[in-house]
């Protein structure tokens, strides 16, 4: 079976001879290729390139469509991104200095034709010709929740989502959700199969519970449910959501769950259940101090909660590029290794 | 309303985060005749307290109530202290800032106003603040502690952040004058992580953060 077919089994239920293996391997791939962060970044055929000699060398399932986080906010008029050789860069302009901005706001008709989603074209164009029919691609989409604090800080943000004003406040979702709704179609067209739904104001240590329910909920069903929930992964930015699992299996109707490393996996897999897929992610923090033996023994303990009964999947979270490389071929050795059903 | 029954309506107010109610409380106690300084000290400071801890313990505290506690706190402080007959003596003194790279400003949002609220002088250094920058800071204000936000791994374990402060420390031979704090979400996920990036000292929210701090100053203050 192609990686792409080991997926699918797993997303369904069927049988399949190992679990899926997910690793975000992202900002190393300008190491790889000898370029300063900005230059990597600057064209995605580099992201592209980069992605497709990761996952040759370490040998996962999927490859990504990403270039960086921020490239929402460029969409939406960001002028300023601030690299680091280090990590991933950051926004460092705010398209929303002051609630009169929100007003201003515009949401492109059209985003495959916007200049700042070419190089994110570029990237998906190549990584469909060359693994598209085999390995999963993977796109990285904010919910309308959680992208108002890319555009004007997450201070602000929470200012106007917790104190108001609230017709300025539910304006700006509007327009959020919009782009959500242009986003997610424009990625699906350029070949992404696996859509990381991030939503960090969707798990309860951000919000509480009431809050989640009266505020956050309905404001995801405005951004999934005109296009649906095919191909879509609920992740809320490495923070715990088991509390939410249920509802959301029941009011969106989302298939597949990524898992915190802070929450406690054997509960959620119980909650998930059948019902969709589990994906057990490592605290890939942690492997920056640890021996490729306490990876490999992670691993191990990881899946041997979740792969019973199938529908599970071994995913990381941040991947720091201070995790040592040793680590992170153990990781990806073990995975597929025991991760394997035979 | 006795006493008693003001810190607790104003209590249920600040963790229920209820900033209209938590201000009627204080306007109330201003009827009672309470005096700004009576009402800083024997209802902000001991609620801030109590309900730092209560948060802290509940299992289904959240990032919401942090930054809602920390901000009805630090308004109602600001409040009063306008109304102070003569500047009140802090507890001691903070310089805060977010790591060289690291632009997420709302953990240290949340820690100022809680310190704020328990009679902590705050410097804010603002975002992307440079290693150079906090020990300069510290010196300048004779701060007690140098509290370092990061949000990113990259901003939390770099050679740039609290690293460099802990080199610039050594150093300077300033081991013993300062206590350095780290906080932000990489270090939930390792808790020995500020050990190993050379911090006395971290804290898993902004709330907790309040206290942490609070005994790292009286650790160095005379």
């Amino acid at each position: 079976m192609t990686p792409l077919e080991i997926l699918t089994a797993a997303a369904t239920g069927q049988p399949a001879p190992r679990i899926p293996v997910f690793c975000n391997l992202l900002d190393q791939g300008a190491r790889e290729l000898g370029l300063t962060q900005k230059d990597y970044y600057a064209k995605g055929e580099h992201v592209a390139e980069g992605q497709l000699r990761m996952r040759e060398r370490y040998g996962h399932d999927n490859v990504w469509s990403l270039l960086y986080v921020g490239k929402e906010a460029e969409l939406l008029g960001c002028q300023e991104i601030l690299y680091s050789e280090e990590g991933a860069p950051n926004v460092a302009d705010f398209v929303i200095k002051s609630l009169d901005d929100i007003a201003r706001l515009e949401i492109p008709e059209d985003i495959s034709s916007h200049p700042a989603w070419s190089e994110t074209a570029q990237c998906l164009r190549i990584l469909k010709r060359e693994v598209g029919a085999t390995h999963p691609i993977c796109a990285y989409i904010t919910s309308s929740t959680a992208l108002p604090a890319m555009l004007m800080g997450m201070e602000a943000w929470m200012q106007l989502l917790l104190m108001g004003p609230e017709d300025l406040r539910d304006e700006l979702l509007r327009k959020c959700a919009l782009f959500f709704q242009r986003e997610v179609a424009a990625y699906r067209a350029a070949g992404a199969n696996v859509l990381i739904y991030s939503t960090p104001f969707g798990c309860p240590a951000f919000v509480g519970m009431k809050r989640f329910r009266e505020l956050i909920l309905p404001w995801m069903k405005v951004d999934l449910l005109p296009g649906g929930v095919e191909g879509i992964v609920y992740y809320c930015g490495m923070a715990p959501f088991n509390a939410v699992i249920e509802q959301v299996q029941q009011e969106l109707g989302i298939g597949a769950y990524y898992i915190s490393p802070l929450a406690d996996l054997a509960e959620a897999k119980a909650t998930i259940g059948q019902k969709g897929l589990t994906c057990g992610v490592i605290d890939d923090i942690q492997m920056i101090h640890w021996t490729p033996e306490q990876t490999r023994a992670e691993v191990r303990r990881l899946c041997g909660i979740g792969m019973g009964g199938g529908r599970f999947l071994f995913g990381t979270g941040v991947m720091p590029q201070a995790i040592p490389e040793a680590n992170i071929r153990a990781m990806v050795e073990e995975a597929l290794g025991f991760g394997s059903y035979s | 309303m006795s006493r008693a029954e003001l810190f607790r309506t104003y209590m249920e107010a600040v963790f229920d985060t209820d900033k209209a109610a938590a201000f009627a409380a204080v306007r109330a106690a201003l009827e009672e005749g309470m005096t700004p300084e009576q009402i800083v000290f024997e209802l902000v400071v001991p609620a801030t307290e109590d309900t730092m801890s209560a948060i802290t313990k509940d299992p289904d505290a959240n990032l919401a109530q942090h930054f809602m506690t920390a901000q009805i706190a630090s308004e109602v402080t600001e409040w009063m202290l306008e109304r102070f007959s003569q500047p009140p003596e802090v507890l001691g003194r903070v310089v805060i800032g977010t790591s060289s790279g690291d632009l997420h400003s709302l953990g240290k949002r949340i820690v100022s106003g809680c310190l704020k609220s328990l009679m902590v002088d705050v410097i804010d250094l603002g975002v992307n603040v440079s290693a150079e920058q906090f020990v300069e800071a510290a010196l300048k204000h004779e701060a007690q502690v140098i509290a370092i936000s990061s949000m990113m791994v990259h901003t939390a374990t770099g050679e740039n952040g609290c690293m460099k402060v802990r080199k610039l420390i050594q150093s300077q031979g300033l081991e013993g004058q300062f206590r350095v704090i780290v906080g932000g979400a990489p270090f939930r996920f390792d808790e020995e992580l500020y050990r190993k990036i050379g911090a006395d000292a971290w804290a898993a929210d902004g709330i907790s953060a309040g206290k942490v701090i609070t005994d790292l100053i009286r650790e160095v203050k005379p």
